[in-house]
Protein backbone atom coordinates (compact mmCIF):
# COMPACT_ATOMS: atom_id res chain seq x y z
CA UNK A 1 0.00 0.00 0.00
CA UNK A 2 2.86 2.18 -0.01
CA UNK A 3 3.70 4.84 -2.55
CA UNK A 4 6.48 6.16 -3.39
CA UNK A 5 6.64 10.40 -4.52
CA UNK A 6 9.50 11.85 -5.58
CA UNK A 7 9.74 15.70 -4.59
CA UNK A 8 12.66 17.61 -5.51
CA UNK A 9 13.23 19.53 -2.11
CA UNK A 10 12.98 23.30 -3.11
CA UNK A 11 10.79 23.68 -5.62
CA UNK A 12 6.96 22.61 -4.14
CA UNK A 13 5.93 25.78 -4.21
CA UNK A 14 7.98 28.89 -6.53
CA UNK A 15 9.44 31.38 -4.60
CA UNK A 16 8.13 35.06 -4.77
CA UNK A 17 11.02 37.92 -6.05
CA UNK A 18 11.39 39.05 -2.26
CA UNK A 19 11.60 34.98 -1.09
CA UNK A 20 14.77 34.43 -3.83
CA UNK A 21 16.00 37.84 -1.87
CA UNK A 22 15.60 36.31 1.31
CA UNK A 23 17.25 33.71 0.64
CA UNK A 24 20.25 34.37 -1.66
CA UNK A 25 23.91 34.38 -0.95
CA UNK A 26 23.67 38.37 -1.35
CA UNK A 27 21.94 38.91 1.60
CA UNK A 28 23.51 36.38 3.98
CA UNK A 29 26.99 38.44 3.13
CA UNK A 30 25.55 41.44 3.72
CA UNK A 31 23.86 40.64 6.75
CA UNK A 32 27.35 39.95 7.79
CA UNK A 33 28.67 43.13 7.10
CA UNK A 34 25.96 44.38 8.78
CA UNK A 35 26.64 42.57 11.57
CA UNK A 36 30.12 43.73 12.14
CA UNK A 37 29.32 47.34 12.00
CA UNK A 38 27.38 46.74 15.04
CA UNK A 39 30.01 45.09 17.04
CA UNK A 40 32.50 47.81 15.56
CA UNK A 41 29.92 50.56 17.07
CA UNK A 42 29.29 48.88 20.48
CA UNK A 43 33.89 48.41 21.19
CA UNK A 44 33.26 52.11 20.16
CA UNK A 45 31.09 52.67 22.74
CA UNK A 46 32.77 51.21 25.34
CA UNK A 47 36.20 52.07 24.26
CA UNK A 48 36.85 56.11 24.25
CA UNK A 49 39.78 56.58 21.84
CA UNK A 50 38.68 53.70 19.43
CA UNK A 51 36.38 55.44 16.69
CA UNK A 52 33.47 54.23 15.91
CA UNK A 53 31.83 53.64 12.23
CA UNK A 54 30.30 56.98 12.03
CA UNK A 55 33.30 59.17 12.78
CA UNK A 56 35.75 56.76 10.58
CA UNK A 57 33.21 57.10 7.95
CA UNK A 58 32.98 60.96 8.17
CA UNK A 59 36.64 61.35 7.90
CA UNK A 60 37.21 58.69 4.72
CA UNK A 61 34.36 60.97 2.84
CA UNK A 62 36.63 64.36 3.69
CA UNK A 63 39.73 62.75 2.84
CA UNK A 64 38.14 61.58 -0.43
CA UNK A 65 36.25 64.49 -1.24
CA UNK A 66 38.34 67.63 0.05
CA UNK A 67 39.76 69.85 2.75
CA UNK A 68 43.22 70.86 4.17
CA UNK A 69 44.89 69.62 7.54
CA UNK A 70 48.23 70.90 8.46
CA UNK A 71 50.89 70.46 5.55
CA UNK A 72 48.72 68.64 4.09
CA UNK A 73 45.85 68.89 1.20
CA UNK A 74 43.01 66.45 1.44
CA UNK A 75 40.67 64.78 -1.20
CA UNK A 76 43.36 63.91 -3.21
CA UNK A 77 43.22 60.35 -2.17
CA UNK A 78 44.36 58.36 -4.58
CA UNK A 79 48.01 60.12 -4.76
CA UNK A 80 49.05 58.00 -1.91
CA UNK A 81 47.95 54.52 -3.60
CA UNK A 82 49.82 56.51 -7.14
CA UNK A 83 53.22 56.41 -4.50
CA UNK A 84 52.71 52.99 -3.36
CA UNK A 85 51.42 51.07 -6.68
CA UNK A 86 54.95 50.93 -8.21
CA UNK A 87 56.82 49.98 -5.12
CA UNK A 88 54.68 47.44 -5.02
CA UNK A 89 54.44 46.49 -8.27
CA UNK A 90 58.20 46.15 -8.73
CA UNK A 91 58.08 44.20 -5.68
CA UNK A 92 55.95 41.83 -6.25
CA UNK A 93 57.54 41.64 -9.61
CA UNK A 94 61.11 40.65 -8.64
CA UNK A 95 59.36 38.57 -5.96
CA UNK A 96 57.93 36.12 -8.86
CA UNK A 97 60.93 36.24 -10.93
CA UNK A 98 63.27 35.40 -8.24
CA UNK A 99 60.36 32.76 -6.74
CA UNK A 100 60.79 30.75 -9.68
CA UNK A 101 64.10 30.78 -10.38
CA UNK A 102 64.38 29.51 -6.87
CA UNK A 103 61.90 26.93 -6.81
CA UNK A 104 62.94 25.34 -10.10
CA UNK A 105 66.42 25.27 -8.73
CA UNK A 106 65.21 23.66 -5.39
CA UNK A 107 62.47 21.73 -6.79
CA UNK A 108 64.64 20.04 -9.67
CA UNK A 109 67.87 18.75 -7.61
CA UNK A 110 67.69 17.21 -4.13
CA UNK A 111 71.05 18.59 -3.30
CA UNK A 112 69.54 22.32 -3.54
CA UNK A 113 66.56 21.32 -1.68
CA UNK A 114 68.75 20.17 1.09
CA UNK A 115 70.60 23.16 0.94
CA UNK A 116 68.09 25.83 0.66
CA UNK A 117 64.46 24.04 1.90
CA UNK A 118 64.50 25.21 6.05
CA UNK A 119 66.12 28.89 4.53
CA UNK A 120 63.04 29.24 2.38
CA UNK A 121 61.24 27.75 5.64
CA UNK A 122 62.50 30.33 8.06
CA UNK A 123 61.75 33.48 5.22
CA UNK A 124 58.43 32.25 5.09
CA UNK A 125 58.15 32.30 8.53
CA UNK A 126 59.58 36.20 9.29
CA UNK A 127 57.01 38.57 9.52
CA UNK A 128 57.44 41.53 7.44
CA UNK A 129 57.58 43.90 10.06
CA UNK A 130 61.13 42.54 10.71
CA UNK A 131 62.22 43.14 7.12
CA UNK A 132 60.68 47.01 7.62
CA UNK A 133 62.47 47.35 10.57
CA UNK A 134 65.72 45.68 9.14
CA UNK A 135 65.38 47.65 5.47
CA UNK A 136 65.20 51.14 7.25
CA UNK A 137 68.26 50.23 9.28
CA UNK A 138 70.21 49.58 6.02
CA UNK A 139 69.57 51.60 3.77
CA UNK A 140 66.87 54.46 5.64
CA UNK A 141 64.02 56.73 3.91
CA UNK A 142 63.44 55.75 0.32
CA UNK A 143 61.95 53.25 -2.37
CA UNK A 144 65.02 50.73 -1.64
CA UNK A 145 63.44 50.08 1.74
CA UNK A 146 60.17 49.59 0.74
CA UNK A 147 60.68 47.67 -2.34
CA UNK A 148 62.91 45.47 -0.51
CA UNK A 149 60.81 45.00 2.37
CA UNK A 150 57.95 43.75 -0.11
CA UNK A 151 60.21 41.58 -2.15
CA UNK A 152 61.72 39.86 0.80
CA UNK A 153 58.20 38.98 2.33
CA UNK A 154 56.47 37.67 -0.69
CA UNK A 155 59.23 35.96 -2.47
CA UNK A 156 59.73 33.19 -0.08
CA UNK A 157 55.95 32.45 -0.91
CA UNK A 158 56.24 31.86 -4.11
CA UNK A 159 59.56 29.68 -4.34
CA UNK A 160 57.60 26.76 -1.76
CA UNK A 161 54.85 26.73 -3.97
CA UNK A 162 56.66 26.52 -7.01
CA UNK A 163 58.79 23.76 -5.48
CA UNK A 164 55.78 22.02 -4.60
CA UNK A 165 54.45 22.33 -8.10
CA UNK A 166 57.64 20.61 -9.56
CA UNK A 167 57.61 18.12 -7.02
CA UNK A 168 54.06 17.43 -7.68
CA UNK A 169 54.59 16.49 -11.47
CA UNK A 170 52.61 13.21 -11.96
CA UNK A 171 55.82 10.74 -12.38
CA UNK A 172 53.49 8.44 -14.80
CA UNK A 173 53.56 11.39 -17.18
CA UNK A 174 57.28 11.92 -16.84
CA UNK A 175 57.73 7.94 -17.77
CA UNK A 176 55.19 8.44 -20.73
CA UNK A 177 57.28 11.67 -21.53
CA UNK A 178 60.61 10.01 -21.12
CA UNK A 179 59.13 6.75 -23.03
CA UNK A 180 58.50 8.68 -26.32
CA UNK A 181 61.52 10.79 -25.80
CA UNK A 182 59.78 14.01 -26.26
CA UNK A 183 62.00 17.00 -26.77
CA UNK A 184 63.16 18.69 -23.60
CA UNK A 185 61.20 22.29 -25.14
CA UNK A 186 57.88 20.46 -25.15
CA UNK A 187 58.04 18.80 -21.88
CA UNK A 188 58.97 22.34 -20.61
CA UNK A 189 55.92 23.69 -22.48
CA UNK A 190 53.23 20.92 -22.09
CA UNK A 191 53.86 19.21 -19.00
CA UNK A 192 56.25 20.91 -16.63
CA UNK A 193 54.66 24.67 -16.50
CA UNK A 194 51.41 23.67 -16.96
CA UNK A 195 51.51 21.22 -13.56
CA UNK A 196 53.22 24.18 -12.07
CA UNK A 197 50.58 26.98 -13.18
CA UNK A 198 48.53 26.04 -10.41
CA UNK A 199 50.82 25.77 -7.40
CA UNK A 200 52.33 29.19 -9.37
CA UNK A 201 49.08 31.31 -8.97
CA UNK A 202 48.70 30.16 -5.50
CA UNK A 203 52.24 31.71 -4.45
CA UNK A 204 51.33 34.33 -6.89
CA UNK A 205 47.66 35.45 -4.55
CA UNK A 206 49.82 34.79 -1.01
CA UNK A 207 52.57 36.61 -2.36
CA UNK A 208 50.19 39.96 -3.64
CA UNK A 209 48.59 39.36 0.00
CA UNK A 210 51.54 39.63 2.03
CA UNK A 211 53.30 41.97 -0.04
CA UNK A 212 51.12 44.22 0.39
CA UNK A 213 51.16 44.19 3.88
CA UNK A 214 54.77 44.49 3.77
CA UNK A 215 54.92 47.20 1.43
CA UNK A 216 52.75 49.51 3.97
CA UNK A 217 54.93 48.23 7.00
CA UNK A 218 57.73 49.68 4.53
CA UNK A 219 56.32 52.66 3.64
CA UNK A 220 55.34 53.31 7.75
CA UNK A 221 58.77 53.26 8.66
CA UNK A 222 60.60 54.33 5.37
CA UNK A 223 58.87 56.31 3.04
CA UNK A 224 57.45 60.08 3.13
CA UNK A 225 54.18 59.40 0.79
CA UNK A 226 52.21 56.50 -0.32
CA UNK A 227 49.11 54.62 1.46
CA UNK A 228 51.39 53.26 4.30
CA UNK A 229 52.92 56.83 5.47
CA UNK A 230 49.40 58.32 4.87
CA UNK A 231 47.98 55.90 7.73
CA UNK A 232 51.07 56.88 9.88
CA UNK A 233 50.68 60.41 9.31
CA UNK A 234 47.12 60.29 10.53
CA UNK A 235 48.37 57.71 13.78
CA UNK A 236 50.82 60.36 14.81
CA UNK A 237 48.48 63.08 14.40
CA UNK A 238 45.99 61.54 17.01
CA UNK A 239 43.53 61.20 14.57
CA UNK A 240 42.51 57.55 15.14
CA UNK A 241 39.66 57.64 12.95
CA UNK A 242 42.05 59.01 9.81
CA UNK A 243 44.41 55.84 11.09
CA UNK A 244 41.53 53.29 10.37
CA UNK A 245 39.57 55.06 7.48
CA UNK A 246 43.20 54.12 5.61
CA UNK A 247 42.78 51.21 7.40
CA UNK A 248 39.60 50.19 5.49
CA UNK A 249 40.55 51.90 1.71
CA UNK A 250 43.64 49.42 2.09
CA UNK A 251 41.47 46.06 2.97
CA UNK A 252 39.30 47.04 0.05
CA UNK A 253 41.89 47.63 -2.43
CA UNK A 254 43.28 44.09 -1.65
CA UNK A 255 39.63 42.60 -1.87
CA UNK A 256 38.87 44.18 -5.06
CA UNK A 257 42.18 43.13 -6.20
CA UNK A 258 41.67 39.74 -5.64
CA UNK A 259 38.55 39.32 -6.39
CA UNK A 260 38.81 41.84 -9.95
CA UNK A 261 42.25 40.10 -10.94
CA UNK A 262 43.69 37.02 -9.79
CA UNK A 263 40.48 34.84 -9.58
CA UNK A 264 39.59 35.53 -12.54
CA UNK A 265 43.36 34.92 -13.84
CA UNK A 266 42.98 31.84 -11.93
CA UNK A 267 39.95 30.49 -13.03
CA UNK A 268 41.28 31.27 -16.88
CA UNK A 269 44.15 28.74 -15.93
CA UNK A 270 42.51 26.47 -14.89
CA UNK A 271 39.74 25.72 -18.51
CA UNK A 272 41.41 22.40 -18.30
CA UNK A 273 40.40 21.15 -15.12
CA UNK A 274 36.55 22.76 -14.86
CA UNK A 275 35.71 21.90 -18.27
CA UNK A 276 33.89 18.46 -16.58
CA UNK A 277 31.91 20.79 -14.67
CA UNK A 278 28.28 20.57 -14.58
CA UNK A 279 26.60 24.27 -13.94
CA UNK A 280 25.85 23.16 -10.59
CA UNK A 281 29.47 22.57 -9.55
CA UNK A 282 30.86 25.48 -11.32
CA UNK A 283 28.10 27.95 -9.18
CA UNK A 284 28.95 25.96 -6.00
CA UNK A 285 32.63 26.39 -6.43
CA UNK A 286 32.58 30.07 -7.39
CA UNK A 287 30.55 30.58 -4.14
CA UNK A 288 33.52 28.94 -2.16
CA UNK A 289 35.64 31.40 -4.26
CA UNK A 290 33.66 34.29 -3.99
CA UNK A 291 33.67 35.55 -7.15
CA UNK A 292 29.80 35.25 -8.00
CA UNK A 293 28.37 38.57 -8.59
CA UNK A 294 32.07 39.87 -9.14
CA UNK B 1 57.91 -4.50 -38.21
CA UNK B 2 60.64 -4.93 -35.80
CA UNK B 3 62.22 -7.95 -35.07
CA UNK B 4 62.54 -7.47 -30.58
CA UNK B 5 65.03 -10.02 -29.24
CA UNK B 6 65.40 -10.82 -25.91
CA UNK B 7 68.95 -13.62 -24.65
CA UNK B 8 69.18 -14.73 -21.62
CA UNK B 9 67.99 -11.81 -19.93
CA UNK B 10 67.78 -11.69 -16.14
CA UNK B 11 66.64 -9.04 -13.81
CA UNK B 12 67.10 -8.67 -9.56
CA UNK B 13 66.26 -6.50 -7.10
CA UNK B 14 68.46 -6.44 -4.61
CA UNK B 15 67.23 -7.13 -0.72
CA UNK B 16 65.80 -3.44 0.45
CA UNK B 17 65.95 -4.37 4.07
CA UNK B 18 69.24 -6.36 5.87
CA UNK B 19 67.22 -9.49 6.41
CA UNK B 20 65.61 -9.63 2.91
CA UNK B 21 66.70 -11.55 0.30
CA UNK B 22 67.15 -9.83 -3.37
CA UNK B 23 64.35 -11.16 -5.67
CA UNK B 24 64.92 -12.26 -9.28
CA UNK B 25 62.09 -10.57 -11.44
CA UNK B 26 63.02 -12.08 -14.64
CA UNK B 27 65.58 -14.77 -14.98
CA UNK B 28 67.17 -16.15 -17.82
CA UNK B 29 64.34 -15.32 -20.47
CA UNK B 30 64.87 -15.52 -24.18
CA UNK B 31 62.61 -15.44 -27.18
CA UNK B 32 62.18 -13.57 -30.28
CA UNK B 33 59.38 -11.85 -31.79
CA UNK B 34 59.00 -9.99 -35.42
CA UNK B 35 56.83 -9.15 -38.25
CA UNK B 36 53.38 -8.71 -38.73
CA UNK B 37 52.67 -10.31 -35.01
CA UNK B 38 50.63 -10.29 -32.26
CA UNK B 39 52.40 -11.67 -29.01
CA UNK B 40 50.84 -11.58 -25.42
CA UNK B 41 53.39 -12.35 -22.65
CA UNK B 42 50.44 -13.55 -19.60
CA UNK B 43 51.59 -14.42 -16.23
CA UNK B 44 50.42 -14.24 -12.64
CA UNK B 45 51.31 -11.02 -10.59
CA UNK B 46 54.95 -10.88 -9.96
CA UNK B 47 56.38 -13.32 -12.84
CA UNK B 48 58.44 -9.84 -14.42
CA UNK B 49 56.13 -8.94 -16.92
CA UNK B 50 56.52 -4.99 -15.79
CA UNK B 51 59.79 -5.10 -15.30
CA UNK B 52 59.86 -6.59 -18.98
CA UNK B 53 58.34 -4.11 -20.24
CA UNK B 54 60.40 -1.06 -18.09
CA UNK B 55 63.75 -3.14 -19.70
CA UNK B 56 62.08 -2.75 -23.12
CA UNK B 57 61.33 1.01 -22.81
CA UNK B 58 64.78 1.95 -21.10
CA UNK B 59 63.11 3.03 -17.76
CA UNK B 60 65.03 0.07 -16.02
CA UNK B 61 68.33 -1.58 -17.27
CA UNK B 62 69.14 -5.63 -16.73
CA UNK B 63 71.35 -7.53 -14.90
CA UNK B 64 72.47 -9.85 -17.26
CA UNK B 65 72.12 -10.59 -21.36
CA UNK B 66 70.40 -8.27 -23.46
CA UNK B 67 67.38 -7.14 -25.14
CA UNK B 68 67.37 -5.43 -28.66
CA UNK B 69 64.94 -4.07 -31.40
CA UNK B 70 65.79 -3.75 -34.77
CA UNK B 71 64.46 -2.11 -37.59
CA UNK B 72 66.73 -2.77 -40.67
CA UNK B 73 69.60 -0.88 -40.10
CA UNK B 74 67.71 1.96 -37.96
CA UNK B 75 66.81 2.28 -34.26
CA UNK B 76 64.09 0.79 -34.16
CA UNK B 77 60.39 3.40 -32.90
CA UNK B 78 58.45 2.29 -30.18
CA UNK B 79 54.70 3.35 -28.87
CA UNK B 80 53.15 2.80 -26.05
CA UNK B 81 49.87 2.26 -24.25
CA UNK B 82 50.37 2.12 -20.68
CA UNK B 83 47.56 0.60 -17.56
CA UNK B 84 46.32 4.72 -17.06
CA UNK B 85 45.83 6.37 -19.91
CA UNK B 86 48.73 8.85 -18.85
CA UNK B 87 47.19 11.86 -20.81
CA UNK B 88 48.35 15.66 -19.99
CA UNK B 89 45.05 16.72 -18.49
CA UNK B 90 45.45 20.34 -19.16
CA UNK B 91 45.98 20.01 -22.62
CA UNK B 92 43.23 19.05 -25.31
CA UNK B 93 43.23 15.33 -27.08
CA UNK B 94 44.91 16.91 -30.08
CA UNK B 95 47.24 18.72 -28.09
CA UNK B 96 48.33 15.38 -26.62
CA UNK B 97 48.55 13.87 -29.66
CA UNK B 98 50.87 16.38 -31.21
CA UNK B 99 52.84 16.11 -27.81
CA UNK B 100 54.32 12.93 -29.22
CA UNK B 101 54.21 13.15 -32.91
CA UNK B 102 57.34 14.72 -34.55
CA UNK B 103 57.22 16.18 -38.28
CA UNK B 104 55.65 19.30 -39.91
CA UNK B 105 52.82 20.53 -38.01
CA UNK B 106 50.57 20.07 -41.03
CA UNK B 107 51.91 16.56 -40.82
CA UNK B 108 51.78 15.47 -37.53
CA UNK B 109 47.82 17.17 -37.22
CA UNK B 110 47.05 15.17 -40.26
CA UNK B 111 48.30 11.80 -38.51
CA UNK B 112 46.78 12.65 -35.18
CA UNK B 113 43.37 13.15 -36.81
CA UNK B 114 43.92 10.02 -39.20
CA UNK B 115 44.69 7.25 -35.54
CA UNK B 116 42.05 9.54 -34.11
CA UNK B 117 39.11 8.15 -36.65
CA UNK B 118 40.58 4.97 -36.61
CA UNK B 119 39.79 4.63 -32.94
CA UNK B 120 36.83 6.15 -33.38
CA UNK B 121 36.98 9.50 -32.20
CA UNK B 122 37.31 11.68 -34.95
CA UNK B 123 35.53 15.23 -33.23
CA UNK B 124 37.45 14.49 -29.60
CA UNK B 125 40.61 16.61 -30.62
CA UNK B 126 38.92 20.10 -28.86
CA UNK B 127 38.01 18.53 -25.51
CA UNK B 128 39.84 17.74 -22.36
CA UNK B 129 40.78 14.44 -21.15
CA UNK B 130 38.82 15.27 -18.30
CA UNK B 131 35.35 15.88 -20.67
CA UNK B 132 36.07 11.98 -21.69
CA UNK B 133 34.91 8.47 -20.20
CA UNK B 134 37.79 6.32 -18.88
CA UNK B 135 37.37 3.90 -22.13
CA UNK B 136 37.35 6.97 -24.04
CA UNK B 137 40.86 8.26 -22.47
CA UNK B 138 42.55 4.64 -23.22
CA UNK B 139 41.19 4.88 -26.92
CA UNK B 140 43.18 8.45 -26.99
CA UNK B 141 45.99 6.69 -25.62
CA UNK B 142 46.18 3.92 -27.86
CA UNK B 143 45.53 6.37 -31.21
CA UNK B 144 48.87 7.72 -29.56
CA UNK B 145 50.52 5.09 -29.93
CA UNK B 146 49.73 3.98 -33.49
CA UNK B 147 50.30 7.89 -34.17
CA UNK B 148 53.60 8.12 -33.61
CA UNK B 149 54.08 4.92 -36.02
CA UNK B 150 55.94 2.36 -34.13
CA UNK B 151 57.81 -0.46 -35.60
CA UNK B 152 57.34 -2.19 -32.24
CA UNK B 153 53.93 -1.17 -30.11
CA UNK B 154 54.00 -1.78 -26.34
CA UNK B 155 51.40 -2.33 -24.64
CA UNK B 156 50.89 -2.80 -20.59
CA UNK B 157 47.45 -4.41 -19.72
CA UNK B 158 45.92 -1.44 -21.24
CA UNK B 159 42.36 -2.56 -20.82
CA UNK B 160 42.87 -4.12 -17.09
CA UNK B 161 41.16 -0.44 -15.33
CA UNK B 162 38.08 -0.54 -17.48
CA UNK B 163 34.84 -2.43 -16.61
CA UNK B 164 34.10 -5.88 -18.52
CA UNK B 165 31.73 -3.91 -21.52
CA UNK B 166 34.09 -1.55 -22.73
CA UNK B 167 37.14 -3.64 -22.43
CA UNK B 168 35.29 -6.02 -24.50
CA UNK B 169 34.70 -3.35 -26.99
CA UNK B 170 38.12 -1.65 -26.88
CA UNK B 171 39.33 -5.26 -27.31
CA UNK B 172 37.61 -5.66 -30.58
CA UNK B 173 38.37 -2.29 -32.02
CA UNK B 174 42.23 -3.00 -31.72
CA UNK B 175 42.09 -5.98 -33.62
CA UNK B 176 40.76 -4.01 -36.18
CA UNK B 177 43.47 -1.34 -36.12
CA UNK B 178 46.13 -3.84 -35.99
CA UNK B 179 44.73 -5.77 -38.49
CA UNK B 180 45.06 -2.30 -40.87
CA UNK B 181 48.67 -1.08 -39.72
CA UNK B 182 50.52 -4.56 -39.52
CA UNK B 183 52.65 -3.58 -36.84
CA UNK B 184 54.50 -5.64 -34.60
CA UNK B 185 52.83 -5.55 -30.83
CA UNK B 186 53.99 -7.10 -27.31
CA UNK B 187 50.79 -7.21 -25.07
CA UNK B 188 51.27 -7.85 -21.46
CA UNK B 189 48.21 -9.02 -19.76
CA UNK B 190 47.49 -11.30 -16.48
CA UNK B 191 43.94 -12.69 -18.14
CA UNK B 192 44.51 -15.53 -20.52
CA UNK B 193 41.38 -15.40 -22.03
CA UNK B 194 42.35 -12.03 -23.23
CA UNK B 195 45.66 -13.05 -24.72
CA UNK B 196 44.09 -15.91 -26.75
CA UNK B 197 41.36 -13.63 -28.27
CA UNK B 198 44.14 -10.81 -29.18
CA UNK B 199 46.94 -12.58 -30.12
CA UNK B 200 49.02 -14.99 -32.71
CA UNK B 201 51.31 -16.27 -30.44
CA UNK B 202 51.33 -16.16 -26.28
CA UNK B 203 54.05 -16.45 -24.05
CA UNK B 204 53.79 -17.77 -20.58
CA UNK B 205 55.93 -16.47 -18.11
CA UNK B 206 56.31 -18.54 -14.50
CA UNK B 207 57.05 -16.78 -11.54
CA UNK B 208 60.63 -15.69 -11.21
CA UNK B 209 60.27 -14.46 -14.60
CA UNK B 210 61.18 -17.66 -16.66
CA UNK B 211 59.49 -18.92 -19.60
CA UNK B 212 57.17 -21.73 -19.20
CA UNK B 213 55.22 -22.11 -22.51
CA UNK B 214 55.03 -20.65 -25.87
CA UNK B 215 52.02 -21.43 -27.89
CA UNK B 216 50.75 -20.21 -31.19
CA UNK B 217 47.01 -19.27 -31.64
CA UNK B 218 46.48 -19.96 -35.22
CA UNK B 219 43.16 -18.39 -35.82
CA UNK B 220 41.93 -15.19 -37.78
CA UNK B 221 41.47 -12.61 -36.86
CA UNK B 222 39.15 -10.33 -35.76
CA UNK B 223 37.89 -12.85 -32.85
CA UNK B 224 35.13 -12.87 -30.97
CA UNK B 225 35.37 -14.05 -27.30
CA UNK B 226 32.40 -15.69 -28.37
CA UNK B 227 33.71 -17.78 -30.99
CA UNK B 228 34.08 -21.62 -30.24
CA UNK B 229 37.10 -22.02 -31.69
CA UNK B 230 38.39 -18.67 -29.38
CA UNK B 231 36.68 -20.25 -26.52
CA UNK B 232 38.45 -23.60 -26.92
CA UNK B 233 42.02 -22.24 -27.10
CA UNK B 234 41.28 -20.67 -23.91
CA UNK B 235 40.07 -23.46 -22.05
CA UNK B 236 43.38 -25.30 -23.43
CA UNK B 237 45.68 -22.47 -22.21
CA UNK B 238 43.83 -22.30 -18.56
CA UNK B 239 44.82 -26.26 -18.59
CA UNK B 240 48.87 -25.50 -18.75
CA UNK B 241 47.91 -22.21 -16.43
CA UNK B 242 46.88 -24.41 -13.99
CA UNK B 243 49.56 -27.07 -14.44
CA UNK B 244 52.12 -24.72 -14.42
CA UNK B 245 50.82 -23.07 -11.04
CA UNK B 246 50.27 -26.65 -9.35
CA UNK B 247 54.11 -27.25 -10.42
CA UNK B 248 55.32 -23.82 -8.99
CA UNK B 249 53.18 -24.55 -5.92
CA UNK B 250 54.98 -28.07 -5.54
CA UNK B 251 58.17 -26.86 -5.72
CA UNK B 252 57.42 -24.44 -3.07
CA UNK B 253 56.57 -26.65 -0.81
CA UNK B 254 59.78 -28.91 -1.37
CA UNK B 255 61.71 -25.45 -0.42
CA UNK B 256 60.26 -24.98 2.41
CA UNK B 257 60.43 -28.69 3.53
CA UNK B 258 63.63 -28.65 2.80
Amino acid sequence: MSQAVVTRSGSERPLGSIGRLLRSDQLARLASYLFLLVVWQLVALYEDRFPGPAEVFRFLWIEVTGGRHGGIVRGEFLEPFAATLPRFALGIAISMVLGVVTGVVIGGSKFAEALFRDTLLVLVALPAIIWAFLTQMWMGLGDDAVVITTFLSAFPFVAVNVVQGIQAVPRDLLRMSRSYHVSRYRRWRHMLIPAVTGYLFAGLRFAVIVGWNAVLLGEWFSASDGVGWRSRYWYDANRYQGFVAWVILFIAFIVLLDRLVLVRLQRRAFRWRDAQLTAVERQAEEIDIGVKGA
Amino acid sequence: MATLQVEHLNKTFPAIERRSRSTTAIGDLSFEIGGHVFVTVVGPSGCGKSTLLNILSGIEEPTGGRVSVSEGERQARLGYVFQEPRLLPWRTVMQNMLYVIEGSPAEARDRATRYLRMVGLPDAGDQFPSQLSGGMQQRVGIARAFSVEPDLLLMDEPFSHLDAITARGLREQLQEIWVQTKKTVLFVTHDITEAVQLSNRVLMLAPGGRLYADVPIDLPHPRRASDTEVAMAQAELLRQFETMQKEVDAARATEIAS
